[in-house]
């Protein structure tokens, strides 16, 4: 019997898992902790929409009322110190009962060391969109830390605000490793094409604020600038997982169906480090898709309906007037087929071992990526991936 | 009130089409034998779901990947729906009832 399912986290785990606890006809109470004093909300506007618009409607996930409604209690600026079997503890003392736990407490900016300051950004929660976007004024220069997804974001938003943006990646493209360098040279050009200025391969030496601005120093330069932003990848916040005694190792370990190293225990999100059948080995994933399919997943296993989470990972990136894609994992990929032009950047890229489709990038290409994301696991030949002519969907 | 909107036997090959009903941008689908009409601007970020993908029976949006009942036009676990309309298929001509419907929204 379940009597009642705490949620650790209170962002897109918490909401699809609330929604889809009570979709399945679960009827006991649902607990929400969040350490943040904000509703649970969504996180991909804020290095987007959100800070191009000065517009915050549209970015909560769950209503009070649809909360009172549904027996669904929020527990907001609530820290949760650890869980034990049948209970979590809260920092202030309390103990809640619970049945089946999820933990989804996310991450945390990875910091620069010492770079700390009014004029140094990092983004990860609404209140620090909040501190960044009156920076991105139009006629402020604004240095751009990190050429990934968050970095590239945020200067498609800064330029989108008039103002300027010097992008600095320790790389030699953004998302090599993920795309390969000549993809990510694609995606450098990408910004270069908005004005931006791109420095490559330069790793970053030190971030200093200044009486009136901001000092990053680069392997090769020193740039000058009304603020910066520091987009270089986030850390899981695991402490809650290593105070319970948890399987912890780059993430919350879980296994294929979100099951932690603690009976009715489940972590779900970018802080699970989950097994997936895929790979054959555990992986890590922050993107918004994964934590959405984990959280349905982890609460199917929860009320005993054997679930497993198999299918390829996807994210997407919206920058100027682009949205990328990317699907599944390439690994060590021996082949790359090109659908398009990856110079006009309307382009998919498929990813392909022993010619078998492993992942799939692309500009404004979301049809193809649909379609990888159903072909991934597959032998597709590289004529038909590449033929405008042909709808893969067909391959299905 | 009800408007051609083009012949089945275009829908058959890629199952998918954007016609123009009343003025305005309407994506048919053909799934399963059945023709399903949504609005084509995607509700989410105005995205062509006619340039889109059918999968598992859903709409796919190639935006931001937003799967959509092409019946109701429910999103999975969204809370905003995509304006759909009622079709008709006559002696393999398609006709679709020009005044949208908007389902009731739910989280």
């Amino acid at each position: 019997m379940i009597d009642n399912i705490a949620v650790v986290g209170a962002g897109q785990v918490a909401a699809v898992a609330a929604r889809t606890l009570r979709r399945r006809g679960f009827e006991g109470r649902i607990d929400i902790f969040g350490d943040e004093p904000h509703w649970p909300y969504q996180r991909p506007p804020l290095s987007k929409e959100y800070l191009t618009d000065d517009d915050e409607s549209g970015l909560f996930l769950l209503t009070e009322s649809w909360c009172a409604r549904n027996d669904v209690h929020l527990r907001l600026a609530t820290s949760v110190t650890a869980v034990r079997p049948g209970r979590v503890e809260l920092s202030d003392g309390w103990e809640i009962a619970a049945s089946r736990v999820l933990i989804a407490t996310g991450g945390a900016p990875r910091r620069l060391p010492g770079a700390a300051g009014a004029r140094i950004h990092y983004l990860r929660t609404l209140d620090d969109a909040r501190r960044l976007r009156p920076a991105l004024r139009c006629g402020a220069r604004i240095l751009v830390i990190g050429g990934g997804f968050l970095g590239s974001e945020v200067a498609a938003a800064a330029r989108s605000r008039g103002a300027e943006v010097v992008l600095v990646e320790a790389l030699a493209a953004p998302l090599a490793p993920v795309v390969g360098s000549e993809l990510g040279a694609v995606c450098a050009d990408l910004h270069r094409s908005e004005g931006v200025e791109v420095h490559l391969g330069e790793p970053v030496e030190s971030v200093e604020e200044t009486a009136d601005g901001v000092v990053v120093t680069t392997s090769r330069r020193r740039l000058e600038g009304d603020a910066v932003v520091v987009g270089i990848g986030m850390v899981p916040n695991t402490a809650i997982g290593q105070r319970s005694g948890l399987a912890v190792d780059n993430g919350i370990e879980v296994d294929e169906y979100c099951r932690t190293s603690m009976p009715d225990v489940f972590a779900a999100g970018d802080v699970a480090n989950h097994f997936h059948p895929a790979y054959g080995r555990r992986v890590r994933v922050e993107h918004f898709d994964n934590a959405s399919k984990q959280a349905v997943v982890a609460v199917d296993n929860m009320l005993g309906r054997a679930t497993v989470y198999d299918e390829p990972h996807w994210s997407w990136s919206d920058q100027y007037d682009h949205t990328l894609h990317h699907t599944g994992e390439a690994g060590d990929w021996d082949e790359v087929v090109v659908r398009g032009s990856a110079s006009d950047r309307d382009f998919v890229a498929f990813f392909l071992r022993d010619g078998v489709l492993r992942a799939a990038f692309g500009i404004d290409r979301g049809s193809e990526i649909t379609a990888a994301r159903a072909l991934i696991g597959r032998a597709v030949p590289a004529h038909i991936l590449k033929d405008e002519d042909v709808d893969l969907m067909e391959q299905v | 009130m009800w408007v051609y909107a083009g012949e089945l036997a275009e829908l058959a090959q890629r199952k998918k089409k954007q016609v123009t009903v009343g003025g305005r941008a309407v994506a048919l689908f053909l799934v399963d034998g059945t023709v399903y009409a949504l609005a084509d601007a995607c509700v989410h970020k105005g995205r062509s779901l006619s340039r889109g993908t059918l999968w598992r029976g859903a709409v796919i949006c190639p935006g931001h990947q937003w799967a959509f009942d092409p019946a109701t036009g429910r999103a999975e676990d969204q809370q905003v729906c995509q304006p759909t309309y009622e079709v008709e298929v006559r002696g393999g001509k398609v006709f679709v009832e020009s005044n949208e419907r908007i389902p009731s929204e739910t989280p």
